[in-house]
């Protein structure tokens, strides 16, 4: 009898929480899309501007997303472009040179880094946006450049997880037969095994512009701010698409405002999935071009 | 010429390798720095039980401690039921092709962004949790951590189906060749190998849980007391964080958030280590 | 910020008077041929028409970058003390310590309330200074005590670095307690939204930012508006300061110069506020 109603009850309970699951997104995404779709024109992004000078920078929108969009997209490059040689590298190192105590240890570092809350990485920066303040020069402060720094420690880890389990990743008979060939050690890490785990590291970089994209804690306290324009230097003040979202939610002054808020969420989540689907098709799609490569 | 080049390459690794796990330790050394004449004069330990009145004086972060303490467990208490339950859906029970749609809408949702979180809570559950209970703002523990819970589940949902693929082949040929069904394999034998693999993934799920920062700052009402129900409003060490950093750089005030930074910190390296002790003895296993 | 001489823009101003109908009034021509970038932060009162003047400036020279941020008087004054920012404004007046520690220059160009608020929906639009003083100590915690409905009173209060919590702790609640167990919201916006959504709320907001969706509440009989505050019958009132450190050049004195002619006026009077002669 017993075991019986306790497989019946674990079915059972299966399928609730998969229900549950699945009805608590569809009504968040429903919801917002629901609400939001009627916001979803041009001038959602470019307010009162035309298209064409907003574009071109000759004239600066006010009440519309383009700011928000163009700070995240200048704000997730820079991120980027800071993270990727020193997490590549590391990622090499470990997978590729290290001894296994120095392996633990650094292991051990880069799990803490990525379990640091965003908002501790946040502050970090801060502190080290007034350190520099005091020290070094009055004009420096919260701005684009301490953003870009504290957001690329955010992804760090992530883009030096994927490439050491890339490049782990490796069966040992591809990673021999370069060496057996006379290759060096360097020769065979970017002749053949980059090449070959590409698609991982790419799909951890991926991973890491959707983490710099969607991040509100990190730059919420490192120099975004409500009202800044297109950053004209990486010195300056900004705006980006989470903060505003979130700056809109709770201080929205008319229904145009909230309306541009529910159109600046349905962005960003167009955003992520874009990213995803891009990750899901690099995966599948760079190992097909990597191997059959003539 | 090629050696050098090697040996250039290889310290260059290195450094980096070196330059990312220092940053680690710098993180903390700051923080410590920063909030280093208010923990001298205060105390440290004295800090973590005074309460938040900066107007007398006192800017102790206990009220937040106890703040991101109820609603984290209490999301981890939503969190974990539905992750197992999915998971089970994902593994076992659900027929192929649903469980492939449902493990990709599960990864999907691990995309969603904290701030559309909090958002949509804002304006759908605050409402609804406030017109149910009669009571309250609908800003409150309980809103935060059911939308905390929302958004941890999916993270740990794939955990618990990587630690139940994870069980020795020899395991399930044996339960199969007993002659037991799937959901009796599940039960009885993936479930208790997987013990070790489940805890690490509540542990992690708590770790995220306790760091997050928007879910708390946008629904939990912000207040500077211990809440007394889950209908009350609370603040969690990352909201105030986040609300404090507007203050100037010499006041207690001010020190007091690196105080909650360290205590973030310091429960990051208690996570971090517990799990991987977790997944090492797991592993030693395989 | 460069310091320009004044010569070039005087000679530009007067051409233009000669030369250009429509008449401006030729308040945004010291803007001509300016360039650089200004930081603002601090009071949120002074959004509005912060956002409102950054943006006829920066319209009409797009070489001009204003970035402007909240965060609350105590945030303006300090960031603007600090060098971080150019303008701090704050809702209320800097103390004598802070304007010797970071020889602060006070610009007072408007002239605001603080009244309590509820939201519209609620019955309850008028209470005398004690019931306040009571609700916010947590002494009356129903709003059926009150006439209301049958249900918590829900208390919203602003954060430590705000000004305008600090007048109407000051001024409003002669210094009482107001419960620890409040909810906590960051700016004046902040607080509108807030009590805009929640039937049971009472908070307080910059009478300059009260409009349809939150309903003032008559204290002692006297309705919080524009005109009973530069009446003075209603006495919860405060300056909106702009600060800066030591005496404004260049941009930044242009732009705290703008807030004083007859166009900026008219900005702070549709915003809201009562413009400082």
């Amino acid at each position: 009898m017993k075991p019986r109603t306790l497989e019946i009850f674990s079915i059972v309970f299966a399928w609730i929480a998969g229900l549950i699951l699945v009805s608590a997104v569809l009504v968040l995404l429903g919801y917002l899309f629901i609400k939001g779709y009627t916001s979803l024109n041009l001038s959602l992004i470019f307010g009162d501007t035309p298209p064409l000078r907003a574009l071109l920078f000759r004239t600066r929108v006010f009440d519309g997303l383009f700011p928000a969009i163009a700070g995240t997209l200048v704000l997730v490059i820079l991120s980027i472009v800071l993270a990727i040689p020193i997490g590549i590298s590391t990622g090499i190192y470990l997978a590729e040179y290290a001894g296994s105590r120095i392996k633990r240890a650094l292991d051990a570092f880069f799990d803490v880094l990525s379990g640091i809350p965003s908002i501790v990485i946040g502050l970090f920066g801060f502190s080290f946006a007034v350190f520099l303040h005091k020290q070094y020069s009055n004009r420096i402060g919260p701005c684009l450049l301490i953003s870009s720094i504290a957001l690329s420690l955010l992804v760090l880890p992530y883009i030096i997880r994927t490439t050491q389990a890339a490049l782990e990743g490796i069966p040992s008979n591809i990673r021999m037969t370069a060496l057996a060939l006379g290759a060096t050690r360097l020769q065979n890490v970017f002749l053949v095994l980059i090449p070959r785990s590409l698609s991982g590291i790419m799909s951890g970089i991926i991973l890491a512009i959707g983490r710099c994209a969607e991040d509100t804690a990190v730059i919420m306290l490192t120099g975004a701010v409500a009202s800044a324009g297109v950053p004209r230097s990486v010195f300056a003040q900004f705006e980006a698409l989470p903060f505003y979202i979130y700056y809109i939610s709770s201080q929205y002054s008319d229904p145009e405002e909230l309306m541009r808020g529910y159109g600046a969420s349905i962005i960003l989540l167009l955003l992520c999935a874009l990213l995803f689907a891009v990750a899901y098709g690099i995966r599948k799609g760079l190992s097909h071009f990597v191997f059959y490569r003539p | 010429m090629k050696k050098i080049g090697e040996r250039v390459a290889e310290r260059a690794f290195f450094l980096s390798a070196l330059a990312s796990s220092l940053i680690t330790v710098a993180i903390l050394v700051f923080m410590v720095f920063m909030g280093l004449p208010l923990m001298r004069e205060g105390g440290f330990y004295q800090l973590l039980v005074k309460p938040w009145a900066p107007y007398q004086g006192a800017f102790g972060i206990y009220p937040m401690i106890v703040g991101t303490a109820c609603i984290s467990l209490l999301g981890l208490a939503v969190a974990f039921p539905l992750s197992l339950g999915c998971s089970f859906l994902i593994t076992t029970i659900a027929p192929k092709p649903v469980s492939r749609v449902f493990r990709r809408l599960i990864e999907l949702m691990t995309g969603i962004p904290t701030v559309i979180y909090g958002f949509v809570g804002i304006f759908l559950l605050v409402p609804f949790v406030r017109e149910l209970f009669q009571d309250g703002s609908g800003m409150c523990v309980l809103t935060a951590a059911l939308v905390l819970g929302i958004m941890i589940t999916p993270t740990m949902t794939l955990f618990f189906c990587d630690s139940f693929a994870r069980i020795p082949r020899s395991y399930l040929d044996a339960a199969d060749a007993l002659g037991a069904s799937p959901v009796q394999k599940l039960l009885y034998v993936i479930l208790p190998s997987a013990r070790k693999g489940l805890l690490n993934g509540v542990i992690l799920a708590l770790g995220r849980a306790v760091g997050d920062t928007l879910v708390a700052l946008m629904l939990a009402g912000n207040s500077v007391r211990v809440p007394e129900s889950v209908l009350e409003p609370a603040r969690t060490l990352t909201a105030h964080i986040a609300l404090v950093i507007a203050a100037d750089y010499e006041s207690p005030e001010f020190r007091s958030i690196f105080s909650c930074g360290v205590v973030l910190y310091l429960f990051t390296l208690v996570v971090t280590f517990l799990a991987r002790y977790l997944s090492f003895a797991e592993n030693k296993k395989a | 910020m460069k310091k320009i001489s004044w010569i070039q823009p005087l000679l530009i101003i007067s051409i233009l008077l000669l030369v250009c109908a429509p008449a401006f009034s030729g308040s945004l021509d010291p803007f001509q041929g300016e360039k650089g970038v200004l930081k603002i932060s601090g009071g949120t009162a002074h959004i509005p028409v912060m956002k409102d003047a950054a943006k006829k400036i920066m319209v009409m020279n797009p070489e001009i970058q204003i970035s402007i941020a909240g965060g609350g008087s105590g945030v303006g004054i300090k960031q603007v003390g600090e060098g971080l920012v150019a303008i701090g404004n704050s809702g209320r007046k800097p103390t004598d310590e802070e304007i010797s520690r970071y020889k602060l220059v006070l610009h007072k160009w408007a002239i605001d309330g603080v009244g309590p608020v509820v939201n519209p929906k609620n019955p309850v639009k008028a209470l005398s200074k004690s019931q306040m003083k009571d609700i916010f100590a947590g002494k009356i915690e129903n709003w059926k005590m009150l006439g209301g409905e049958d249900r918590k009173i829900n208390i919203y209060t602003r954060d430590e670095a705000s000004g305008t919590r600090e007048v109407f702790w000051k001024k409003g609640l002669d210094k009482g307690e107001i419960i620890p167990g409040a909810h906590v919201v960051v700016s004046n916006g902040a607080m509108k939204s807030a009590i805009a959504q929640d039937p049971y709320g009472i908070g307080y907001v910059s009478v300059g930012h009260i409009d349809a969706t939150v309903a003032p509440v008559a204290l002692d009989g006297v309705v919080p508006t524009i005109e009973t505050v530069q009446e003075g019958t209603y006495t919860i009132a405060r300056g909106l300061y702009s600060n800066t450190r030591g005496e404004p050049s260049g941009l930044t004195k242009k732009f705290l110069d703008f807030l004083f002619t007859p166009e900026g006026k008219k900005i702070i009077e549709e915003k809201g506020f009562i413009p400082v002669r």
